[in-house]
């Protein structure tokens, strides 16, 4: 790039600004914090940060943390924040702590931007790469999303599980797989989603082996890795068995994302559904949208072998929209990742349409959940309504993401056909 | 199928079609405007019904009269006697009445600070505890010791002792009591309000040691006339333009105007001829009060806190005496105390035009949705324009063609320039300077908001006038410090259009949910902004579309519409500074954040002067 003296200043100047405006919003508005953490958009049941602050305190006087069904979160979260001086007295720790979060993903989207992954993988060159946006812009972009900031000051920790979804990739990329499977453990054990996004995971750091002592098989080399994510997650298990003394976090935890035992409203598009449903039925639709939201992995991870980061990036979104738990944290790590596909965004043809609907849903969103909620004329049909709308913008730039990197993979294999129109039937 | 698709795709293709959107949006601002002077007609109007069965209103024998003459005449004597003296030593004199009573009493400090101002007072409550309930649910009755307008609220306060000695004596009541009195109509019943839900602020507002059950009506009295009175005046208009649950306002309509036989007057249409032009006036005097927001009476603060509540104003000259207001109050309590849920059948949504006609959400939200669409509507074309080129532009094409050449624009476009139909292919949009100055136009918002909800009362009138001032220069210097530093293109100034009216499109469909009447008073005012554009060769039209976008800048209107109602424009910004302050009132908001903003890009746009030509773009 340019100088890399310059960049390194620009880039901690960044990152302070970054710092500086959370940090003051922390402190000018003492109540936005607060008034953050208890929008449904931002706080699931599964992420929530007063319901960590319930657990803390159980954990805190000896109690098993899931007593009372309130936490539904990884165990060791508990050690970690207890580690921090008391929230109550000391805010400032735990405001200093996810805004290193946020800076660290940050920095991981920097080095994903800079390693010219998006552009160009181990398989697939795109024509099209130069045209791409630097790891400062993009960095600045994810920094200074209002979803972001808005994450960052309600604090739920999917933040951490999107760190460490990063941080698995820039492992990935710079050829340390080992590295890749526990980041991924992290991020799967805190939230037991990302355990989908192993397969393209193991497949970018395949081809991003480095070539000293690289495994030429893959079936050894996924093997190899699997191993690895088993036994750092069985190790992980271990220590919050250790910590809590029994088994029941796993019902508590992953058993809640499984069963959506608990039916709060969200932006994603479970709530409603299994709130309307008979019990008789609980079960089989439970299983056909867990069946669903796992089947767009194999498929993806086959049909975009040559962009394994693609197949991530898909798969954020989808994860986005159809997850039991989702929230705008899931919605701005995955437009962050969108954004390292600068390359490909000439050929997208809805990015009017996606951005409309998806500040109109912003603002449509906590209005219709006011009407609903507090002001009493409305209802849950308003709120679910938006939720839908917000899920169809998002699925509209996954299918249009897709189209474009298929379309740029497509005109390098059919160089005759650049620039001719398509016909979708 | 594929050849309907084709045929869509070729007609997008058309020219024509993107003539069409102004014209588009211009239908629906005026089917919109049209559309509410439908509503008042026969056909578009409904009647009121009262939809929650429990309430059963005017069914019941009231009893209220006869020795309770005496008892309120005891009472108007003790109250007349306070007239002048302190909060305390009414309230002193109040509580030592409502414990004659034997109910329980207890009362309330409240301070607020607003432009300089410094409120305080005390309200004083007492809380009848129902024979048959068990303390879950309470109706309150309210008397504020002065009115709205500022009045001694002589019978009222009578009245309501009056009526909890009469409550008292019944065993029928299945919710608790509460009678409240407060030194004004406003700050006593936010305070007592946010206290009673545990929302206020401990610092300014005293919390409330005694409390009863979820509040699930409320009714003001607010009777400061001397006379008799020939009819009662329903005011429902809640804070921010809620309003209480329709089954309320038409219960008081039944009992007041069919048991007790007197008229009933809404938006202070003290005659009402049923006609169209008064159903009109009704609607629109409704409207414009759930546009401004404002509070009306001591029953607004109930309404955002989902207790549905009105105030009663007796009116006029007649013979419906003190009792006959007293039987109203006791026919819809008895009404409020049937009660099995909340009210919720009826609507939370609806227009007034006479006491038993109105027009509900669905009927009336088209034209603010209309209003908001067309600004949509422009965003949209004028977003695909931006990213078609410009007929020269096309000729260049050919002309590099036929030369052979390529162009540099071509290979921004990337691979497709070079194809027979150009027309429809995308140019690259240079979206950063319209988005950064779009963006900086809403943050600057901030500005006047702060400056007009912080300043002193002293100062707001001349930082008013500096602040008009300086907004009619703003345009200009904006304009002419862009223009030097940034040379926009035609293309730049069509997507800055995009993203402002898109925005504005965004909050007023948002706020159209929430305050459809704001919402369609600014869009209304704001529709000129759609048709606004560059005018680089024709200076006339220029200075006319900047006199134009002056006359309906927000500073205009408010100095306007202060002077048609004969206020100062200092007393209406420490009205509205009051309103923010005590009881969160967001006019101020939408009218600086939502409307100012969209007006500044406006004007920029229209003193615009485009480079010449399509813009390069200059990096990859």
């Amino acid at each position: 790039m340019n100088g890399g003296k310059a960049t390194l200043g620009r880039t901690a100047g960044l990152y302070l600004g970054a710092a500086v405006l959370r940090l003051a919003l922390f402190t000018l508005f003492p109540g936005l914090p607060d008034l953050l953490t208890g929008r449904v958009e931002i706080s699931t049941p599964v992420t929530s940060f007063k319901r960590l602050q319930e657990g803390l305190f159980l954990y805190n006087h000896n109690v098993s943390p899931y007593d009372g069904g309130v936490y539904h979160q990884a165990p060791l979260l508990l050690p970690l924040f207890a580690l921090l001086p008391s929230f109550a007295a000391l805010p400032v720790f735990t405001y200093l702590l996810y805004i290193a979060v946020d800076l660290l993903s940050a920095h991981a989207l920097f080095q994903i931007a800079e390693s010219g992954e998006p552009g160009a993988s181990a398989l697939y060159t795109s024509p099209r790469r130069d045209k791409r946006w630097s790891g400062f812009v993009i960095a600045a972009l994810f920094l200074f999303s209002p979803f972001t900031i808005a994450t960052c000051i309600g604090r739920p920790t999917s933040v951490f599980t999107a760190c460490a979804i990063l941080h698995a990739v820039v492992k990935a990329i710079s050829g340390a797989p080992v590295g890749a499977m526990v980041a991924l453990s992290f991020a799967a054990y805190l939230s037991m989603y990302p355990l989908l996004l192993l397969p393209p995971l193991l497949l970018l750091s395949y081809d991003r082996q480095l070539p000293g002592r690289a495994t030429k098989s893959l079936a050894q080399f996924a093997a190899t890795n699997i191993g690895v994510v088993a036994s750092v997650l069985g190790m992980l298990f271990s220590m919050s068995f250790l910590i809590t003394g029994s088994w029941e976090f796993l019902p508590s935890t992953y058993g809640v994302q499984l069963t959506l035992s608990d039916l709060a409203p969200n932006v994603g598009l479970w709530w409603y559904f299994f709130v309307e449903m008979f019990d008789s039925f609980r079960s089989f639709f439970l299983a056909v949208f867990w069946l669903h939201l796992s089947a767009y992995v194999g498929a993806l991870t086959v049909r975009i072998r040559r962009q394994p980061l693609v197949v991530l990036t898909l798969l954020l979104g989808i994860f986005a929209i159809f997850k039991p738990y989702p929230s705008i944290s899931d919605m701005s790590l995955f437009l962050a990742t969108v954004s390292l596909y600068r390359h490909v965004f000439p050929l997208m043809r809805y990015t009017f349409l996606v951005a409309s609907i998806i500040m109109y849903t912003t603002f449509l969103g906590p209005a219709f959940y006011h009407l609903w909620i507090y002001a009493g004329s409305g209802n849950a049909n308003f709120f679910y309504a938006i939720t839908l709308v917000w899920g169809l913008g998002l699925s509209l730039l996954v299918c249009d993401l897709t189209f474009a990197v298929l379309r740029d993979e497509w005109e390098v294999e059919r160089p005759e056909m650049v620039g001719k129109e398509i016909r979708q039937i | 199928m594929p050849r309907l698709i084709s045929g869509a795709l070729r007609l997008r293709r058309d020219p024509r079609i993107l003539k069409l959107p102004p014209y588009l949006s211009l239908l629906c601002i005026l089917v919109g405007a049209v559309w509410l002077f439908l509503l008042p007609l026969q056909e578009y109007s409904r009647r009121t019904y009262i939809s929650e069965n429990a309430l059963l209103p005017g069914q019941v024998h009231t009893y209220f009269g006869g020795s309770d003459q005496h008892v309120f005449r005891a009472y108007k004597h003790e109250v007349n006697a306070l007239a002048g003296k302190t909060n305390i030593e009414i309230n002193t004199e109040l509580e030592s009445i409502a414990k004659g009573l034997g109910l329980k009493v207890s009362r309330q400090n409240f301070t607020y600070t607003s432009a300089g101002h410094v409120y305080t007072g005390e309200n004083l409550y007492a809380i009848l505890q129902a024979p048959r309930g068990d303390a879950t649910e309470a109706i309150v009755l309210v008397a504020a010791w002065k009115n709205a307008k500022g009045e001694l609220n002589r019978n009222g306060v009578p009245l309501l002792f009056t009526l909890a000695r009469y409550f008292k004596r019944w065993s029928l009541w299945s919710k608790d009591i509460i009678f409240l009195v407060t030194p004004d109509s406003i700050a006593g019943p936010q305070a007592w309000v946010d206290a009673y839900h545990d929302a206020h602020d401990s610092a300014r507002v005293d919390s409330l040691p005694l409390k009863s059950g979820a509040l699930q009506g409320a009714i003001a009295i607010d009777y400061a006339q001397e006379s008799r009175f020939e009819s009662v005046h329903i005011v429902y208009d809640g804070i921010n333009g809620q309003l209480p649950n329709l089954d309320l306002i038409n219960s008081i309509n039944n009992i007041a105007g069919g048991q007790m036989g007197m008229g009933v007057a809404l938006q202070e249409m003290w005659r009402h001829n049923d006609q169209y032009p008064d159903r009109l006036r009704t609607m629109l005097r409704g409207m414009l009060k759930q546009g401004l927001g404002l509070a009306s009476g001591p029953h607004s603060s109930f309404i955002p806190y989902h207790v549905d509540a009105v105030t009663l104003q007796p009116f006029g000259e007649g013979w419906q005496d003190e009792m006959a207001m007293g039987r109203v109050v006791e026919g819809t309590f008895r009404s409020l105390n049937n009660l099995l849920e909340h009210l919720h059948q009826s609507f939370f949504f609806y227009l007034l035009m006479q006491r038993e006609r109105f027009v509900s959400i669905g009927t009336y939200l088209p034209s603010a949705m209309l209003v908001a669409a067309n600004f949509t509507i422009m965003a949209i074309a004028l977003w695909i324009k931006s990213g078609q080129r410009e007929r020269g532009d096309d000729k260049q094409d050919k002309d590099g063609k036929a030369e052979g050449e390529g162009e540099a624009e071509g290979k921004e476009a990337g691979k497709e320039v070079g194809e027979p139909s150009s027309a429809s292919v995308a140019v690259e949009r240079e979206i950063f300077l319209p988005l950064g100055f779009v963006t900086a136009c809403q943050f600057l918002a901030f500005l006047p908001l702060y400056l007009f909800n912080h300043a002193p009362d002293s100062l707001l009138t001349p930082l008013f006038t500096i602040f008009a001032i300086l907004n009619t220069l703003l345009p200009h210097v904006i304009s002419s410090f862009l223009t030097a530093y940034y040379t926009p293109t035609t293309q730049q100034y069509q997507l800055t259009k995009s993203f402002s009216l898109l925005l504005l499109g965004m909050f007023l469909s948002s706020l159209a949910t929430l305050n459809f009447s704001l919402s369609l008073l600014v869009g209304l005012l704001a529709s000129p902004l759609t048709f606004m554009r560059p005018w680089p060769s024709s200076p006339a039209m220029r200075i006319a579309c900047t006199v134009l976008l002056n006359a309906i800048a927000p500073t205009a209107v408010l100095v306007a519409s202060a002077a048609y109602w004969q206020v100062g424009v200092g007393e209406v910004l420490r009205e509205a500074a009051f309103a923010w302050d005590v009881y969160g009132m967001y006019s101020p908001v939408v009218v600086w954040c939502v409307w100012w903003p969209a007006w500044v890009a406006g004007s920029v746009i229209v003193l615009g002067r485009p480079a010449e030509g399509r813009g390069k773009v200059k990096t990859a």
